[in-house]
């Protein structure tokens, strides 16, 4: 249907309005971070100004925020290839499995990722405690494969339900094992879905904040807790605070940019056709 | 043993395996601990004080107490807010943006960053909009005659407020999903519609509407048991207060169990939880078999 | 010996049995075809052979051994897919090397092999391209490639024809059948296509709800199918069905059919019990349309196909279909034809059972 003119310009208008709205908060996070202290709250708001990277430097010289950095990236790399390992494992038995229970199988591991982690903080923090493994990079790696991993299996279900089952017979006739035709002929059929799933893991673990707070000491704390932080020291500091929000909304805004159409995918677990 | 039973099975062994054991040592191991700790005396401060089993002392305790009802109206509430508003708005968007004109395919994207950022920092960023006397949301009102709102210090504001926060980075969720189920439309009934002469308030009531239903079911589900597990914004903008105008159920675990270092009553408290939740997640689960159903027709 | 042998084979899921104790024998280097509508248990027939379904009951034999619970790797067989399952992302060298990496060849010996095949379907200059650049066809001929290099006792095909558009699947029918004479090898093939089985085949299998309906050359289902159900499924235009029943005139039996008292065909005369219910099968290529014909019909439709003219015929309460040469076509405004059959070439059945009676 072709609009008129007419109706153009109100569609225009409303989705700017509606861009405006939606990503004045993102642009606040980026000009508040380059703002000098003094005109943070200034009246009226100032867009225009010296820009200063004092913030950030203060992040890296009055905070080790480079070793929260690489606290935040051990632990996000380490439960995305833990939980791509197993998950992807699993979501190879679930796809090709025909007893009638696998789905059964399927939705149970769905559903642990979809229950409220206030109801196991504590249980893992008396565990941990137990097992000395209170803030350390491992406490965390082992719980955020709890979500990583369903989330895996479920990304990688849908890709491996889509290679079609005639190429792993051809192979099994062949003369191929399960073993050699899951890693020569499915997988690398699967790579999209790998990486896409390999990127969902990370930034929801990049993200993460209240097993981070819970688990995590001064040693290896994470982006967002050490962010938080720097609001309930003494004095409010906002700069510091933007500036870090904005290196932690990084990989999130590079992932929207380059594979938003996987993201329907990734966040509806398929309830919903991409 | 038939070779092919024998082939699913090794298949089971070697790929399934793995993800069950470690998913129950991650997950239902703690849950059974909360259950356990549920009914127990367990107090982390005082970690020398026997841990006393007290049968169904403390879901008894959480079952009546005020604090619990209160935290779970208000859980529900703050559900009804956002849902609502990211339904109208997420589908109004949606339809908006899914025009085939030029630049859409940007907004579309642009729209879906809020989801991918950390709750923590969207919780920071709205504090710094509410912030009292400073926050620029309130200076902005103000020039358009509005406020100023007492936004996070009034009991009144409070759930409000975490609600707009909610909305600002979930309604996307809402558009992405309805856009995506959009474009999965057939073409033919619009033409037909269009031929007929029906007015689009009729075509999108009785066209679009009807066949976007399962969709936007699954997605309020989903967004419906985020809503529930509800925690960081929260804790960013009010920490549950102003008194206890924005304790949530996860707030109100946390009180107990970090702030009064009750665990027992914590723990029994996320077991009604848990249950409650499961009745959510196992009803959006009946709605996907359903929609694997259809799909597979 | 025979290459493939199944005896009283089974196929069950759960409770619903598809495939009800087949018997068959596949000699060797012979082209067997499994011909059938879709669930007839044609499919399902083969992966046994396979290997890729379990067998619930019965005994399978390939090269005189027992392979129930050999996997399909130790079969001796090779399979081209109706999809042909080529790996998307292998070269067609690729894929064939990969099929034959199992057998653990020297290199020489692998490379030899795909440039034997490669050459046969002549595939040279595609090997190093990957399936998403070739055309249908090649794709084919690619999945052939494939199960050749592998040298396997048997060849099994899932419906390799049915991706491709009717000219390419004459050509590639043709190729098949020059390769098949080419190597010898036995071949097990699934259809749904007379056109296909009646072409390649040494002996047709026609399957019907998971029983064999009827083993046979192409000459013999033609000319003398079993049943009812072969009758009509091989043959197009499809054979003419008549209701009749056995009356005797003058101490013969004569067959009478609502205003047709047609002679019994001389060879069954002492199989048919006065009084019968029988039906009348005639193809349409033997019904004659001429003067001399006894009985009088109305073309209600003629249907002009360049070499031959179908007639849709009207001769009483019958309805008939005739297969005339089109030089013999009536004149278009002579709306009357005379018609007649030949004893020979009826075909009749037990109405009740629906077999040939002979």
């Amino acid at each position: 249907m072709t609009p008129s003119l007419r109706e153009k310009f109100l569609t225009y208008l409303l989705v700017i309005i509606i861009l405006v709205v939606f990503m004045t908060p993102i642009y606040l996070i980026l000009v508040s971070s380059l703002k000098p202290s003094p005109i943070m709250f200034s009246r009226p708001p100032r867009f225009i100004f010296t820009p200063t990277l004092q913030n950030y430097y203060d992040l890296f010289t009055m905070r080790p925020f480079h070793l929260q950095i690489l606290n935040s990236l051990l632990v996000a790399l380490g439960s995305t290839a833990f939980s791509l390992t197993i998950g992807t494992m699993a979501a190879y038995a679930v796809s090709r499995i025909k007893h009638r229970r696998i789905n059964d199988v399927a939705f149970w591991i769905l559903s642990m990722r979809m229950f409220p982690p206030i109801a196991v903080v504590v249980p893992y923090y008396i565990i941990f405690k137990t097992m000395g493994l209170l803030d350390t990079p491992l406490a965390l790696i082992i719980v955020y494969s709890t979500f990583n991993i369903p989330l895996t299996v479920w990304l990688m279900k849908g890709f491996f339900d889509e290679v079609p089952e005639a190429l792993e017979e051809a192979a099994q006739v062949d003369g191929h094992g399960v073993i050699a035709t899951f890693f020569r002929v499915t997988l690398p059929l699967t790579a999209p879905g790998l990486a896409v799933s390999a990127v969902f893991c990370f930034i929801f673990s990049w993200n993460e904040f209240l097993f981070a707070l819970m688990l995590t000491g001064s040693k290896s704390q994470t982006v967002t807790v050490a962010v938080m932080s720097f609001w309930s020291s003494d004095a409010v500091q906002w700069g510091r605070i933007m500036a870090g929000s904005f290196v932690i909304l990084i990989p999130g805004v590079i992932f929207v940019l380059t594979c938003q159409r996987w993201l329907v995918k990734g966040l509806t677990m398929g309830s919903v056709k991409g | 043993m038939s070779h092919t039973a024998n082939r699913d099975r090794r298949i089971a062994a070697v790929f399934l395996i793995p993800a069950i054991v470690v998913l129950f040592a991650t997950t239902i191991y703690p849950m059974l601990y909360a259950l356990w700790l549920s009914f127990r005396n367990y107090d982390l401060a005082k970690p020398f004080i026997p841990r006393i089993f007290v049968g169904l002392a403390n879901y008894a305790e959480v079952l009546t107490s005020k604090a619990f009802f209160h935290a779970l109206i208000t859980t529900f509430k703050l559900m009804a807010m956002t849902l609502s508003a990211q339904l109208v708005l997420g589908v109004g968007i949606a339809l908006l943006v899914s025009q085939k004109l030029p630049g859409m395919a940007l907004a579309r994207t642009l729209l879906l960053i809020p989801m991918m950022i950390s709750p923590v920092i969207v919780g920071l960023v709205w504090l710094f909009l509410y912030f009292p006397e400073l926050g620029y949301l309130n200076y902005f009102l103000g020039l358009v005659g509005i406020g100023p709102v007492p936004w996070i210090s009034s009991t009144q504001w409070a759930l409000t407020a975490i609600a707009i926060g909610d909305i600002w980075q979930w309604t996307p969720f809402i558009m992405m999903g309805t856009a995506a189920a959009l474009q999965s439309l057939s073409p033919e009934p619009y033409e037909a519609a269009r031929i007929d002469g029906n007015s689009r308030w009729d075509v999108f009531r009785y066209v679009t509407l009807p066949q976007l239903k399962p969709v936007l079911v699954s997605l309020l589900f989903l967004r419906a048991i985020d809503a529930f597990k509800i925690y960081d914004i929260i804790f960013v903008l009010t920490k549950g207060g102003p008194a206890d105008a924005t304790e949530v159920i996860s707030l109100y675990i946390y009180r107990q169990s970090f702030t009064f270092w009750r665990m027992g009553v914590g723990a029994a408290a996320s077991f009604v939880s848990l249950i409650i939740i499961s009745v959510l997640i196992t009803l959006f689960f009946k709605q996907m078999q359903r929609g694997q159903a259809a799909r597979a027709r | 010996m025979s290459s493939v042998t199944l005896r009283k084979v089974v196929k069950r899921y759960g409770q619903v049995e598809v495939v009800h104790g087949i018997d068959l024998s596949v000699e060797e280097g012979e082209f067997v075809v499994l011909l059938g509508p879709s669930g007839c248990g044609k499919t399902t027939t083969l992966r046994m052979v396979a290997g890729l379904e379990d067998i619930s009951a019965g005994q399978l034999e390939i090269a005189g051994r027992v392979v129930n619970d050999v996997a399909p790797k130790d079969r001796q067989i090779a399979m081209v897919f109706q999809n042909y399952a080529l790996y998307p992302h292998m070269t067609v060298r690729q894929n064939m090397e990969f099929a034959l990496k199992p057998q653990k060849l020297a290199a020489n010996e692998v490379s030899a092999r795909i440039a034997e095949a490669a050459r046969i379907l002549g595939l040279e200059p595609l090997l190093a391209r990957k399936p998403a650049q070739l055309s249908g066809g090649q794709r084919q001929r690619v999945a052939m490639a494939r199960a050749m290099v592998r040298t396997p006792k048997v060849f099994l095909f899932d419906e390799p024809l049915s991706n491709l558009d009717a000219k390419l699947r004459t050509q590639v029918r043709v190729e098949i059948a020059k390769l098949h004479r080419r190597l010898g090898t036995t071949v097990l093939y699934v259809t749904h296509d007379q056109v296909e089985a009646m072409t390649l085949a040494d002996k047709i299998v026609i399957m019907k709800d998971g029983h064999i309906e009827q083993v046979g050359s192409p000459e013999e289902v033609f000319a003398k199918p079993r049943n009812l159900f072969v009758a009509t499924f091989i043959g197009s235009p499809a054979m003419n069905l008549l209701p009749a029943k056995v009356a005797v005139v003058n101490g013969a039996p004569v067959l009478v059919a609502n205003g047709f008292r047609l002679a019994a065909p001389p060879s069954i005369v002492s199989a048919l019990d006065p009084g019968a219910s029988v039906t009348l099968g005639i193809r349409p290529s033997d019904i004659r349309v001429d003067e001399a014909g006894d009985y009088e019909a109305v073309v209600e439709v003629d249907e002009y196909l360049g070499t031959e003219v179908l007639l849709n015929l009207r001769a009483g309460n019958h309805e008939l279909v005739a297969q005339v040469p089109a030089a013999a076509r009536p004149a278009p405004d002579r709306q009357s034809v005379r018609i007649g059959f030949d004893a020979a070439r009826l075909h009749v059945f037990d109405t009740q059972s629906g077999e040939a009676i002979r």
